[in-house]
């Protein structure tokens, strides 16, 4: 079970998002597939004022062999997967270090504050020069946009996990995902997931 | 005229409890709005500049500009303002359907203004229990139901907003001074706006020498009578002294001294009694409780009168002199005390950084309504 | 099959924390099980209502939390074994009946499962319900990982039925709402037949009367309970230290502190140095073991949230212990070492135990981190909590306030703990000026209405949440009623116990267990204790707006009900009533004399301001199509057309 080699051990992964985005689920996801394979898995995850407009993380510690507190130490994230712009350059710069790396969704969520004019969104050409500024390396989709073509904003974060596991960072193999999704979602949602799984990871692929 | 925003016409106007309600400010935006005869601001709005202030007859009035701007002189505080002619009258033989005030000249004036199409629709105002509202009708019959003194400042000229933002046109508006005033700085299309229709062709304007609060009025009332009882309220001309409530089978007197703490103090600052700036003034006449004082003031102003005598819907008499007298003072006195009072309250021609005045009037027209 | 009825002793799957103590409750055999919602507690009896059927479970949502420790007392007095779970503020509302139940004793094994709030991740405080353990005089447990979230069940009701008391396993959001791996145990076979056995002699604590009387007595036999509860924590399993056996300082700690408390020894490389003492037995603590422990050292640092709990019951034992181990230095809170405020984490207890071991800690580079926190402020704006896209309560709230405006008698509400809260926030437009506990919006309006005679003219107005209504704010409104105090409470009924996750509550024609159950109706409720009582749909602002100006403009408790399902709730999630769009071409943008009301000041986020073409735009991955915004814009720009279909 535990041949398996991890780069970390703790592996510190988070999921950075706003409420509401399927943070809670993207992060059950992954660590059941970890945990599947063996791994110690340790989920922390914020959630009661995150459906409600809120910043929303999930730190995923991953170990071969033990449990781990449920909040990442500062600076000590391996890997940043984010679901919004803004949120990943918020994680970033909290848990970040120069050997972080960094997946990051283009979709803005705009802050309440920044719909009424209170505070300005920075231009996403910035976001993304930023994003790189904090992380050894970086990636960019489109997911949202890729998974509203898909019929289903949702699945964005399908999109996200698939192209996280292209990174190859962390060993989640598609059989995994097929396995955790045919286990917590029902029958006729499994085939499109595990297309957008496919579409993340050619996604990253092919940037 | 010197123009802000909405944040300092709260500050100066709603917050000083200077505002009397008029509506001036009402249905130009979702912010002002008016309730029971009180004007609110639902929340805070950041515009630097807003057509809610410019309107505002409560502030940064500077009746030297709007003199130049109307009348193409100088504003010289004469007691009746500019017109073209002081007359008795009183609504013709049969005009006048229902109860109406004095001579029913008000009604009568325009309900042949809407007959000969001067104008096609009248803002008027109406009450609901005590509560002053405005009515906008379309033909006669429309207008006697709002054909009584109301005594309560009324949002009338929200109406007036209305129909400007929905593009109905040719609107005639019954207005008191503080209401005409406010359509005079209205129709200056004060912000230079490129999309600015002047809606109003014809103003109406009564004299008056203080509103009453919609909101003491109706608890003074209720501790007093069963309010759903009233039918009538009249002040008659003096030296009567008193407000009297008609109930049907009784009436009541109440002193006006008891009354005059229901005025808003913004009426205290109004040195305005007879509409100056409207087309005509109707206010009741001294001794004569069943005509009216009709000022005519514009040529509009003109035309109509003329024509409403010539087909019988009103008619006029010569004003005698010593009644024109008694006007001329009263409406002078009128003016005093609001200067007088704007100058105590520090808010008459303020030029001082962030300092902001009621109204602006020349340093020797000030001079001589204080002089002597 | 739930993954919680895995029936494979020793097999290793990863739950959420609330899911493992649900597992310990199953593998302890409990029988019944009931609560009242609360986060970050809720998932417990959700996750034993799913499977209740399959087990033969009693699980309830009780109305309060009181109702819910009555009812699962009474399973223990009929010999059963029940769980009452509840979020920190719970307890407070319960600890009436738990004064008398710690007197009273138990008969089958009852636990307690209060989950507290450290930092107030989603509260309004952060109070502990560890103090309650100490005042009442009852044994605490508190879990320090994952595993032990359900072993101590288990544990807790074999001890409950030995000593004949309720037991409290305290639970914390870090661990409730976080996952991890979890070993198995088995699920026991066999099930209880309840009995209530009341005609013994009057002291039989088995079958006589379950009284509190003699008071004497039973406060004796109490602490005697709590005596022999003590003795079992001696040899505890869940006490355990790791570390040196010559350490120069050890760390004394519990729950999910115990966790931050290994990482920040591991993250300074000081494992040879520091020893670890995790007590998952906290009160009382047990004195032999703690004597062993206390004289491995001279230097002790306590790390626990959120007041120094566990470290003055250290100080005191210290003290009754130093002729034998001597002086002690016993640092943690007490000295400022740790914060009293808010939650802990690896940070926190990483600063505090390199200043005492002497080792520097970078959590990452200097220049990073302050470049970092430069980019944090122009790429992370601020995220202010909001009403979700389409809440009811935002428009509740759009009315309430702007009829207390057009009222314009400096009116305010007073409100209580449910998503509401967030009206003190602009999202309600700051409506909201008094907040405490669950119904006391309505108590403290009913003491407000009754001020008149000191000369207070403002109206009042309250509001609570359905649920609400049903724990606590039923007696306020009956106050207010009996005594005639002028007041207008707004019920804000969303249909189910929105904030914690759509639990039934007794408004509603279904129970925990998915049953049909009967549905008190709100509006009877007020009308037969005699409040003039309206309905209004809050997306309908207009008639809101009118209904509420009336009812404030007369004397007297009027209650108006606001009712609009939740947007979140699973039947509205995937049906949009109305496609909502901005018509670009009426839309005037910054040239309309509204300023940006719908989004600067209404900011709904389903509504984005589009900066670019300076008009207004509908999200279409947020908006829910609810169509309050078409009443927003007074140029009639945001247009809506009702959806047709009705998905299911």
């Amino acid at each position: 079970m535990k041949e398996m080699k991890l780069s970390f051990d703790p592996y510190n992964l988070i999921i950075a998002g706003v409420g509401g985005q399927g943070n809670v689920l993207a992060s059950r996801v992954v660590g059941n597939m970890l945990s599947r394979k063996g791994f110690t898995v340790t989920i922390g995850e914020t959630f009661g004022g995150s459906q409600r407009g809120g910043s929303v993380m999930s730190h995923l510690r991953v170990s071969s062999e033990s449990s781990f507190s449920p909040q990442i130490p500062k600076g000590r994230a391996h890997l940043v997967l984010g679901l919004e712009p803004a949120e990943t350059i918020r994680v970033l710069a909290a848990y970040g270090n120069p050997d972080v790396l960094a997946l990051c969704n283009l979709r803005p969520i705009h802050p309440v504050q920044v719909i009424s004019g209170e505070l300005d969104y920075p231009d996403l050409e910035d976001a993304k020069g930023w994003v790189k500024e904090l992380s050894r390396k970086a990636w960019f989709l489109n997911a949202t946009d890729t998974a509203l073509e898909m019929g289903l904003p949702i699945l964005g974060n399908i999109i996200m996990i698939g192209a996280m596991a292209a990174l190859g960072e962390l060993p989640l193999e598609r059989e995994d995902f097929e396995r955790a999704v045919s286990l917590t979602m029902p029958t006729d949602r499994i085939s499109i997931n595990l297309e957008a799984f496919d579409r993340g990871r050619e996604m990253v692929e092919a940037a | 005229m010197r123009i802000f925003g909405p944040n300092e016409l709260k500050a100066d106007v709603q917050d000083k409890g200077l505002c009397v309600g008029c509506g001036a400010c009402v249905n130009l935006c979702p912010y002002f709005k008016n309730h029971q005869g009180k004007t609110v601001m639902l929340f805070p709005c950041t515009l630097e500049k807003g057509r809610c202030h410019a309107y505002c007859p409560k502030t940064e009035v500077d009746y030297t500009e709007l003199s130049q701007a109307r009348w193409k002189r100088p504003y010289d505080a004469s007691p009746l303002g500019t017109h073209d002619g002081v007359v008795m009258a009183r609504a013709g033989e049969g005009r006048v359907e229902g109860r109406v005030q004095a001579g029913g000249t008000v009604s009568a004036l325009t309900a042949f203004a809407l007959r000969e199409g001067m104008i096609e629709e009248a803002v008027l105002t109406n009450r609901e229990g005590l509560v002053p509202v405005p009515q906008m009708v379309g033909d006669e019959t429309g207008i006697y139901g709002c054909a009584t003194s109301k005594y309560t400042a009324a949002p009338t000229l929200s109406e007036v907003n209305r129909a400007a933002r929905e593009g109905i046109r040719n609107v005639g508006v019954v207005a008191t001074p503080c209401q005409a005033t406010a359509l005079a700085l209205m129709r200056e299309n004060p912000l230079d706006r490129e999309d600015f229709v002047d809606p109003v062709s014809l103003v109406i304007g009564l004299f008056c020498t203080w509103a009453l609060d919609t909101r003491k009025l109706i608890p003074f009332l209720e501790s007093r009578v069963d309010v759903s009882r009233i039918q009538w309220m009249d002040i008659p001309p003096p030296p009567a002294e008193v407000f009297v409530l008609d109930l049907g089978n009784e009436e009541i007197q109440i002193p006006l001294d008891e009354i005059r703490a229901l005025v808003p103090r913004g009426c205290l600052l109004c040195p305005d009694m007879t509409s100056e700036w409207a087309d005509v003034s109707v206010g009741v006449l001294e001794g004569e409780p069943e005509w009216n004082t009709l000022i005519v003031r514009t040529e509009k102003g003109r035309a109509l009168v003329d024509k409403a005598v010539e087909a019988g819907s009103i008619v006029v008499k010569e004003m005698p002199a010593a009644n024109l007298e008694h006007l001329r003072t009263a409406a002078l006195n009128k003016k005093k005390r609001a200067v007088a009072r704007a100058r105590e309250e520090n808010l008459l021609n303020n030029t001082d950084e962030g300092e902001r005045a009621a109204f602006r009037m020349d340093p020797s027209v000030v001079e001589e309504l204080t002089g002597s | 099959m739930s993954h919680l009825l895995t029936d494979e002793p020793g097999s290793r799957i990863l739950l959420m924390g609330n899911e493992a103590i649900a597992r310990g409750a199953l593998e302890a055999g409990v029988n019944v099980a009931a609560g009242y919602p609360g986060t970050p507690s809720s998932e417990i009896i959700e996750t034993l209502s799913k499977v209740a059927r399959d087990r033969g479970l009693y699980v309830e949502w009780s109305a309060n939390e009181k109702v819910a420790m009555e009812v699962a007392a009474a399973a223990s007095f009929a010999g059963l074994r029940s769980l009452c779970v509840m979020k920190q503020n719970g307890v407070n509302v319960g600890s009436d009946f738990l004064l008398h139940l710690g007197l009273t004793g138990t008969r089958g094994g009852m636990v307690l499962v209060p989950c507290d709030d450290p930092g107030a991740l989603s509260s309004i405080n952060e109070g502990e319900s560890r103090q309650f353990a100490r005042l009442l005089e009852l044994p605490l447990l508190e879990p320090g990982d994952f595993q032990e979230l359900k072993d101590m069940i288990v544990w807790a009701f074999q001890l409950s039925e030995e000593i004949r008391n309720l037991v409290f396993v305290r639970s914390v959001t870090r661990l409730s709402h976080a996952s991890g791996n979890v070993v198995l145990g088995p699920l026991p076979g066999e099930t209880r037949k309840a009995r209530f056995k009341h005609r013994g002699f009057i002291l039989d604590e088995m079958e006589g009367v379950v009284a509190s009387m003699p008071m004497e007595y039973r406060h004796r036999r109490q602490q005697e309970k709590l005596k022999q509860a003590v003795e079992r924590f001696e040899s505890s399993p869940f006490n355990t230290y790791t570390g040196p056996e010559h350490p120069e300082l050890v760390v004394i700690t519990s729950s999910a502190c115990h966790l931050y408390s290994r990482e920040a020894i591991h993250l300074l490389g000081v494992e040879d140095r520091v020893g670890l003492l995790k007590l998952g037995t906290t009160f009382p603590l047990p004195p032999v073991f703690m004597e062993k422990h206390l004289g491995l050292t001279d230097r002790f640092l306590v790390v626990e949230e959120v007041i120094p709990f566990l470290e003055e019951n250290v100080k005191i034992l210290a003290q009754e212990l130093a002729p034998r181990i001597g002086p002690k230095t016993i640092m943690g809170k007490r000295d400022g070492r740790l914060p009293t405020v808010g939650e802990l984490n690896p940070d926190l207890v990483v600063e505090a135990l390199a200043s005492l071991v002497e080792v520097p800690y970078e959590s990452a580079p200097e220049a990073y981190v302050k470049r970092g926190q430069e980019l944090m402020f122009f790429g992370a704006p601020n995220r202010e909590l909001t009403f979700c896209p389409g809440c009811p309560h935002r428009a509740s709230f759009w009315s309430i306030h702007n009829a207390l405006e057009l009222d314009g008698r400096d009116g305010f509400v007073c409100g209580d703990i449910g998503c509401y809260t967030l009206a003190v926030l602009p999202t309600g437009f700051s409506t909201l000026k008094t907040l405490h506990a669950m119904g006391s919006g309505t108590g403290v309006a009913s003491g407000f209405g009754k001020l008149g005679r000191f000369g207070m003219d403002q109206p009042v107005v309250s509001v609570c949440g359905d649920s609400t209504f049903f724990h606590a704010a039923m007696p306020a409104l009956i106050n207010a009623i009996h005594h005639g105090s002028d007041i207008t409470m707004v019920v804000l009924d969303n249909s189910g116990t929105a904030m914690t996750g759509f639990q039934p509550h007794p408004g509603l024609d279904v129970d925990a267990l998915g049953h049909k159950a009967p549905a008190i109706s709100i509006e009877d409720v007020c009308r037969s204790l005699g409040a003039q009582v309206r309905v209004c749909d809050p997306f309908d602002l207009e008639t809101t707006q009118a209904t509420l100006l009336e009812l404030l403009d007369r004397a007297g408790v009027k209650v108006l009900i606001l009712r609009q399902i939740c947007g979140l709730s699973p039947e509205k999630k995937r049906h949009k009533k109305y496609e909502v769009a901005v018509n670009p071409e009426v839309c005037l943008g910054e040239a309309c004399g509204c300023n940006r009301l719908c989004t600067r000041i209404f900011r709904c986020p389903g509504l984005i301001w589009d900066k670019r073409a300076g008009k207004a735009r509908v999200d279409e991955v947020l908006g829910t199509g609810c169509g309050v915004f078409a009443s927003i814009c007074a140029k009639g720009a945001i247009e809506k057309v009702e959806n047709r279909e009705v998905t299911g």
